[in-house]
């Protein structure tokens, strides 16, 4: 009997202890988690502007060599990321969570949704791509261009590349260091939110942001 | 006679105990038939009192196999690089993940399908003296 009295103040004490514990871990973490957010009351997952910002209007050609506006797709909502079809690991994660985005969307939302993937590689050509982005999702866009007009519409994104030598591998004379953040484009053509790459397994919320700028969110989840 | 050794070989649970080192959760990723190169993750744990240090590898499905990590230049920009080792602290772990640091598969002879299952040798040195993990890594 004493001897389950003292386990029983025991497992208090180690009750308490772990909950002290918790506190002083969670709360830093729910404080830098909402200074992330850069408002506490913001409904949107990604990093959200306010403010009315046209997306750049690229001109480039489509996996069947097809030239593409992101004009094109007005009335749509945009996920739009820069890579290349030989990056092994970043660009493969980003397409793989943003095809799971794409799933967790009703249909009726598929429907007004294209994910773009532009690549920054000359080496890649729409044939290329038509061999790697489908494999995510055969609804997916993957984009090239000349040298000329990829570096005018990273830049316009903030995105930046840059070759980066592939030594003693079998990657090719180069791969590419580049920019990870996902764009989420209104069906108004404005830049509306920005995903850095870690944020990119929360695929639900996500696909909750592209309800939100289709304008079918529901409304108990608006501010 | 060969073939049953291989199957013998890479017929190995899912956690594999090689001396010293523990590996968990691996898998490598499915990556489009035109890749020629994918990634493989795991969880490396070492119990013993010494750093043990992963080389490389080899697989029947890849003519390359390297440690690789992940850079990240601020402003969103990332990208990798070879190294010599991944070193796995003595009584630590090494985490390897999609983003992060991952054993690259290059010079592959087949782009193995989701579904499948590749046999994997991961070359470890511990105290001068190297080491083989036999894995079978399941593709996804």
């Amino acid at each position: 009997m004493a001897r389950t009295r003292h386990s029983d103040a025991r497992s208090r004490r180690i009750g308490l202890i772990l909950f002290a514990a918790c506190a002083v871990v969670a709360v830093p973490a729910l404080i830098v988690l909402f200074s992330m957010a850069g408002n506490s009351s913001s409904p949107w997952f990604g990093q959200y502007d306010a403010e009315t910002h046209p997306a750049f209007d690229f001109s480039l050609a489509d996996q069947d060599g097809k030239p593409f506006r992101l004009q094109d797709l007005r009335g749509q909502a945009v996920l739009l990321s820069f890579g290349f079809t030989r990056c092994p690991n970043i660009c493969p994660t980003t397409l793989g969570h943003l095809a799971a985005v794409y799933r967790k969307l009703p249909p009726s939302a598929q429907e007004r949704t294209k994910v773009v993937f532009i690549s920054v590689d000359e080496r890649d050509s729409p044939a290329s791509l038509k061999e790697y982005v489908p494999f995510f999702n055969d609804r997916f866009i993957g984009l090239t261009g000349t040298p000329a007009d990829l570096g005018t519409t990273a830049r316009a994104y903030g995105a930046s590349f840059r070759k980066a030598p592939a030594v003693g591998s079998d990657m090719g004379d180069y791969m590419i260091d580049h920019s990870t953040y996902t764009y989420l484009i209104d069906p108004e053509g404005n830049l509306r939110v920005l995903y850095r790459f870690e944020q990119l397994p929360e695929t639900g919320r996500i696909a909750d942001d592209v309800l939100r700028v289709l304008g079918t969110r529901a409304s108990g989840r608006q501010p | 006679m060969n073939r049953v050794l291989c199957m013998l070989l890479f017929l190995s649970p899912a956690v594999i105990f090689a001396g010293d080192v523990e590996v968990e959760g691996a898998w490598i990723r499915a990556v489009p038939p035109s890749s020629k190169a994918t990634a493989a993750f795991m969880t490396l744990v070492n119990r013993s009192e010494k750093p043990v240090l992963v080389t490389g590898g080899t697989s029947p499905v890849a003519g390359e196999i390297k440690p690789m990590i992940t850079t990240k230049q601020g402003d969103g920009v990332m990208g990798m690089g070879f190294v010599e080792s991944f070193s796995v602290p003595a009584k630590g772990r090494r985490v390897l993940e999609p983003g992060g640091d991952h054993i690259m598969l290059m010079k592959l002879r087949e782009v193995p399908g989701a579904g499948s299952v590749v046999p994997l040798v991961l070359t470890t040195e511990s105290g001068g003296k190297t080491g083989h993990i036999r894995l079978e890594i399941p593709v996804r």
